[in-house]
């Protein structure tokens, strides 16, 4: 087992590979435009633009609801990881991935158009957990959401007539006995309809109004087969109205559901629905259904009306289809499904014509059952498309035709060619060049064209380095930022990794050396956790691993002894959590029952279940307050934000679920801001409810899977002789380092996916620090005003861990790596040599200028480029930026955590409908793809970066001798 | 160094060699398992799962009168202040007697379900709905489907689990109510004699336990809002615990708790475990050669 000690070389990445290109358009948008947008685009706390590095593989995409807009022209899929990906469809059925959105923790149950008309686009989602969102289809934006305890399986939008008004309407069924009536906008729930026979699970539902008596109507089926008709009146509407008011004013005072019927309405409430439905004692009662009536039909898949005769309605449940009179519900027809196929869903194409579809993927590969759903426009274009979503992230999408018999006989739609169809992972590997990864030029193998995959990374803000685990088991350490360093709990040498050969190892960061090998688990090591910090002292030198053999262990780094090793447990490790002050460790398992376990001893306290697990795991919580008070409104609307989700973060950190990351990452961007405005940094809260620690320097472990037998060594251009799959995946202890203006997050979609980066830049934290570091130039003679201005606040907060150590003895820029991969660097060869022949002498010796790297990054992202060719040339040339040579992905962050994340194909769309726009038509060229390509995403992010590159431009013409031309390429010091 | 380095390789050639032979016999166990073990897994699961859904006595639309309708004494052993006897059938209840001493006037007050109301047990229907969403996902797998990989089965096991696991935690996990939720809720206005302002009742199962918790109350004084502190939602709340509702301020004073176990909850409380262990078995079995099937020669 031991090995050789390596030496860790740094290898500078070379930028051949993949390069990012972004550009702004400045001169177009006026201030006036800016100002109006300043809301839109502020919707977050702070102004942090997020940059996504998708590296070659797409994110795993199980479509488990889809969803085309109503002009045809987007698609919407949801997937089982909690994923959005909205795709562009062209009018000739072309269509394109645009953007990805993060927000949901648990798989997306359904999608529902939330508006009406056609130039706001709004989209409801729902989750398996119970979460609701509403986006803006345009940019990807969060408008609202909320959390409620049932989960839905179906949502319908319909506008209800109220006077003389229409208001949209969210219809919402799931695993609760009522249709639960939102609203559109606020997602609040207005009333509800609910059923004195036979209450039971709606399976599916359809509305319908009625041209003969001007009501609108819901008929609905319930899983036990039985069909219900409610009529929504106005008056109803109007009624439902006004309870609501009332509502508001009664907050405290609720009000039951009033029980006067002879069969049962049921004793359930469910208890955390946001806003419980209540009706007020003056006869505001709950909608009862008009009618119900069993119609036999058990496992209803889908229900829908003809909407061209309004006479008949279609049922489909598994085993048969069914037609029934859409006024007295006697049965027309029903056809039975052929030979073990089971029904999944129908629609009416045509008065007389039905399309029904089955649940058989036409592919074997499948995983699980397709999404299959039928559209047809209702205005320009008018296409009837079946659409068909599988588990591999794939499209497909079929365009029936009016005229053709042989498709009027509900068959199977596999008859039909397929109009077009296209996954993901094709829409990654048409670009060219390749969408960037964060250490692409690390991962070329010579033998394969594909780069390794990173596995596995973790950020080290106090050292400035970017640790990245590769599918080979060998583990690059990459300067990212340079901090000062300072005394953490543990030994600052040491990096802790877990692999797939059951084993956690020591390593130390400096010399590469392997310091010891635990041994413990009989499984792959899945998590890496810090215990908190007051635990007892033995305990807070451990690391706590979690292994896939569903056992637990506390490894002393100091002893380097495993002191408690918890295993039998029956179902997967879901959580861990701590009561340091009784010494006892809690595992949460995925089944719901929860483990209490003594550190010391390791003996197994109790094993409990129900509500007394859930109050174990609740009262660990509570354990671990923050301290808020002092902290502002927007602070308390982040720790709302976080506490609300801190539950299912806890939950998916055990599942390497990206939602998590994106909370906690989020909360620590806000952090950032939140650390630069109270003096006592101690008291901000810097993870999502999952470490917080009182000193703000944290140690950072990596885990590492590797099912290397023989030797382990930490290299990155020794070519990898170590065979195994990878799976690094970031630990939860989220790297945050108080002043930090970029954060580098490694994200995750599943767990079998390599990592994709996002980098974080925080404007207001570049701008700060910016001016920190200009007020603390030895000339005060030239600072500016505005700087004078701010200077002090940030001089004290941020800058205390820079005073002593940065300035005037910057010996040698180096680049971030990140930049250099990503930006084409204009340096002969020589230099490169020369250049990466110092860092891998002096890894740990480096000192660089994080600010100005960063600022001059960003700069270079948000410019223009294209634009103005004089202008780029002077850009380039003498404010020393650097050009991107692929589409940036940028992304946008929206309220709750909420993300919107650009895919590297949302150029095409967007060129699609440029050179649709042109009057010429040519092929536009690279340059101008550049130039013109981000701007006109979308209003939200286009403002963002204009407030961004215009404050940050302003920030560095108030400097003194600001300049992006590193030292390395003047050959002299700036300073 | 570079000696250490060749001789590592031999090693490897060696490994490479030795995990040749292992791989066809890997790849032949896992044929076997995808092929013969995951059907047999799913039949047993079927089995159980039918066995737990009968138990839940799905209603016959239009026949709801043919349920079997048990009746329930529910008592404590330490206290006889409160005693009620409780009819279920299927996932409601249809009648209900409760006793209630007083403890101040030792009278007993005696209260039951109007004739014309039920009361339904939303867990119960909660849970038959996932049991039988997790048996119609394995019914759709039959013998004559050939699984293909691992994924697959295990995609089908993650969602059966879930509905498992939503089924019993609905029965292991009653609601949490505020007490002026529970004051409002229609179960106050089902009793005959109406029931009076100073006692509440609340039903609910918790595992396979059908509860009933009675809380006398008090009414505090209207311009008592000094210490005035209205309580969170819980499952049973302890005395103490204040409330205001129509604008009255309560406070409880007694809480009784009696309950009794209903036998065939215990049933499929004791299935879906099973069951659960089960599904997380076959997905260890395929996971051990997770790690040999995303093994990639480098």
């Amino acid at each position: 087992m031991a090995g050789p000690s390596v030496n860790i070389s740094v290898m500078i990445p070379r930028g051949d590979a993949s390069r990012v290109q972004v550009s702004k358009r400045l001169s177009d948008v006026t201030v006036s435009m800016m100002t109006s947008r300043i809301t839109e685009s502020m919707s977050g706390n702070s102004l942090v633009l997020p940059i996504v590095l998708w590296g070659r593989h797409a994110p795993t995409h199980c479509i488990s609801s889809l969803l085309v807009m109503e002009d045809l022209a987007t698609i919407i899929t949801g997937c089982h990881d909690g994923q959005i990906c909205i795709w562009d469809m062209t009018p000739e059925l072309e269509i394109n991935p645009r953007a990805l959105l993060f927000g949901h923790s648990a798989s997306v149950t359904c999608l529902s158009k939330a508006s009406a008309g056609s130039e706001k686009q709004y989209l409801v989602s729902a989750s398996e957990s119970g979460e609701m969102c509403l986006w803006d289809v345009n940019d990807g934006r969060c408008i609202e959401f909320t959390k409620l305890a049932c989960a839905h399986t179906g949502i319908q939008f319909y506008q209800f007539t109220i006077g003389t008004q229409r208001e949209g309407r969210l219809l919402c069924h799931g695993h609760y006995p009522e249709i639960l009536v939102m609203d559109a906008t606020s997602l609040e729930v207005l009333y509800s309809l609910v059923s004195k026979i036979s209450p039971d699970w709606i399976s599916s539902m359809s509305v319908i109004r009625s041209h003969r008596t001007q009501e609108d109507t819901v008929v609905a089926v319930s899983v036990t087969g039985i069909l219900k008709v409610w009529i929504i009146t106005a008056d109803v509407s109007r009624m439902q109205v006004i309870s609501l008011r009332q509502l508001v004013e009664l907050q405290d005072k609720s009000f039951g559901l009033g029980l006067n019927s002879a069969t049962a309405l049921g004793g359930r409430v469910r208890e955390t629905l946001c806003v419980r439905v209540r009706a007020c004692e003056q006869d505001l009662d709950p909608v009862f259904e008009e009618e119900s009536k069993p119609i036999y039909c058990q496992g209803c898949q889908s229900l829908s009306f003809c909407t061209f005769t309004q006479l008949s309605l279609l049922v489909v449940c598994s085993k048969y289809w069914r037609v029934f009179d859409a006024g007295d519900f006697s049965l027309l027809c029903s056809v039975a499904s052929e030979s073990n196929q089971s029904w999944a869903g129908g629609e009416f194409i045509a008065a007389d014509k039905v399309i029904t579809w089955t649940e058989d993927g036409c592919s074997f590969l499948l995983i699980c059952p397709p999404v299959t759903r039928f559209f047809f426009g209702r205005r320009e274009p008018f296409h009837k498309l079946l659409v068909q979503g599988d588990s591999a992230g794939r499209l497909s999408v079929w365009s029936v035709p009016d005229s053709s018999p042989a498709q009027t006989h509900p068959s199977s739609p596999a008859e039909l060619p397929v109009t077009v169809s296209l996954s993901l992972q094709e829409s990654f590997d048409q670009l060219l060049p390749p969408p960037a990864g964060i250490i692409d030029q690390l991962s070329l193998l010579p033998s394969s064209s594909d780069p390794m995959k990173v596995t596995a990374s973790v950020y080290i803000p106090c050292q400035g380095r970017l640790v990245c685990g590769r599918e080979d088991g060998s583990i690059v350490l990459v300067p990212a930022t340079q901090t000062a360093i300072v005394s953490a709990r543990y030994d600052q040498r040491s990096l802790v990794s877990g692999g797939v050969d059951f084993s956690v190892i020591i390593w130390d960061i400096f010399t590469g050396e392997m310091k010891h090998v635990f041994c413990v688990h009989g499984g792959e090591i899945t998590q890496l956790i810090v215990p908190p910090e007051n635990c007892s002292t033995r305990v807070q030198h451990c690391v706590c691993s979690v292994a896939s053999d569903h056992s637990v262990g506390l490894l002393s780094l100091r002893e380097r002894k495993c002191i408690m090793l918890a295993s039998r447990h029956l179902f997967p490790i879901q959580t861990i959590k701590w009561r340091p002050c009784d010494d006892y460790l809690v595992v949460g398992c995925s089944d719901g029952s929860v483990y209490v376990w003594q550190m010391d001893t390791g003996a197994l306290d109790r094993c409990v279940m129900g509500i007394t697990a859930v109050e174990i795991l609740n009262a660990c919580d509570e354990f671990a307050p923050v301290a808020l008070d002092s902290l502002g409104q927007p602070a308390v609307n982040l720790k709302q934000a976080v506490t609300r989700r801190s539950l299912a973060a806890l939950k998916n950190m055990a599942q390497h679920k990206l939602h998590t990351l994106a909370t906690n990452l989020l909360a620590a961007d806000n952090a950032d801001k939140l650390a630069l405005t109270p003096p006592n940094l101690d008291s901000a809260p810097r993870c999502a409810g999952f470490f917080r620690r009182a000193s703000p320097h944290r140690f950072t472990i990596t885990r590492w899977n590797t099912a290397s037998k023989s030797r382990r060594t930490l290299h990155a251009n020794v070519p990898p002789e170590i065979r195994c799959p990878p799976s690094l995946l970031l630990q939860g202890n989220l790297p945050k380092y108080s002043h930090n203006s970029l954060l580098v997050q490694a994200m995750k979609t599943n767990v079998t996916d390599p990592d994709m980066h996002v980098l974080f830049f925080d404007v207001e934290a570049v701008i700060i620090q910016l001016l920190t570091e200009e007020a603390q130039r030895p000339n005060p003679t030239l600072v500016s005003p505005e700087t004078l201005q701010k200077a002090p606040g940030g001089a004290d907060k941020s800058g205390s861990f820079l005073a002593n150590k940065i300035f005037k003895q910057v010996k040698e820029t180096i680049k971030e790596n990140i930049k250099e991969h990503l930006l084409d660097e204009d340096e002969d060869e020589e230099e490169e040599q020369r250049r990466r022949e110092e860092k891998s002498k002096s890894l740990s010796l480096l000192e660089y200028n994080l600010t100005m790297d960063t600022a001059k990054l960003f700069m270079s992202c948000l410019h223009a480029w294209g634009l103005n060719g004089d202008l780029d040339a002077l850009c380039q040339a003498r404010l020393g930026m650097l050009r991107p040579h692929t589409p940036v992905s940028f992304g946008l962050i929206s309220r709750g955590g909420h993300m919107s994340l650009m895919l590297p194909s949302f150029k095409d769309s967007l060129l699609r409908r440029l050179s649709a726009g042109s009057s010429d038509g040519r092929k536009l060229s690279v340059s101008e793809i550049v130039g013109k390509g981000t701007y006109g995403v979308s209003r939200a992010v286009t403002t963002q970066h204009l407030l961004s590159v215009i404050s940050l431009a302003n920030t560095l013409m108030g400097m003194t001798n600001a300049t992006f031309i590193g030292e390395h390429m003047k050959k002299a010091p700036v300073r | 160094m570079l000696g250490a380095e060749r001789s590592s390789l031999g090693d490897l050639e060696k490994m490479t060699a030795a995990s040749q032979a292992e791989r066809t016999v890997l790849e032949e166990e896992f044929n076997w398992l995808l092929k013969e073990e995951v059907h047999s897994v799913l039949k047993q699961l079927q089995d159980i799962l039918k066995e737990a859904s009968r138990r839940f006595s799905m209603p016959t639309p239009g026949l709801e009168g043919q349920l079997k309708q048990e009746n329930f004494i529910l008592g404590s052993s330490t206290m006889d202040q409160v005693k009620g006897v409780l009819t279920l059938q299927g996932e409601a209840l249809t009648q209900a007697d409760i006793n209630i001493k007083v403890t101040k006037s030792s009278q007993v007050m005696h209260f039951a379900f109007r004739d014309d109301k039920q009361w339904k047990l939303q867990q119960i229907q909660d849970a038959r709905n996932h049991v039988n969403q997790a048996l119609q996902l394995l019914s759709s797998r039959d013998e004559s489907y050939q699984f293909k990989t691992g994924a697959e089965v295990n995609k089908l096991m993650d969602a059966v689990m879930l509905q498992l696991t939503r089924a019993r935690n609905r029965l292991t996990t009653p609601a949490s109510l505020t007490l002026p939720e529970l004051a409002a809720s229609g179960l106050m206005r089902m009793f005959t004699p109406p029931m009076p302002g100073d006692v509440m009742v609340n039903f609910y199962i918790n595992l396979s336990k059908l509860c009933l918790t009675v809380y006398q109350l008090h009414l505090l004084q209207p311009n008592t809002t000094k210490n005035f502190k209205p309580a969170g939602s819980s499952v049973v709340h302890n005395p103490g615990a204040m409330f205001e509702h129509n604008n009255n301020k309560f406070e409880v004073s007694h809480v009784h708790k009696v309950e009794c176990v209903v036998p065939w909850l215990n049933d499929t409380l004791v299935f879906f475990t099973i069951s659960l262990q089960l599904c997380q078995q076959l997905k260890d079995k395929i996971s051990v050669f997770s790690s040999f099937w995303n093994y990639k020669p480098f």
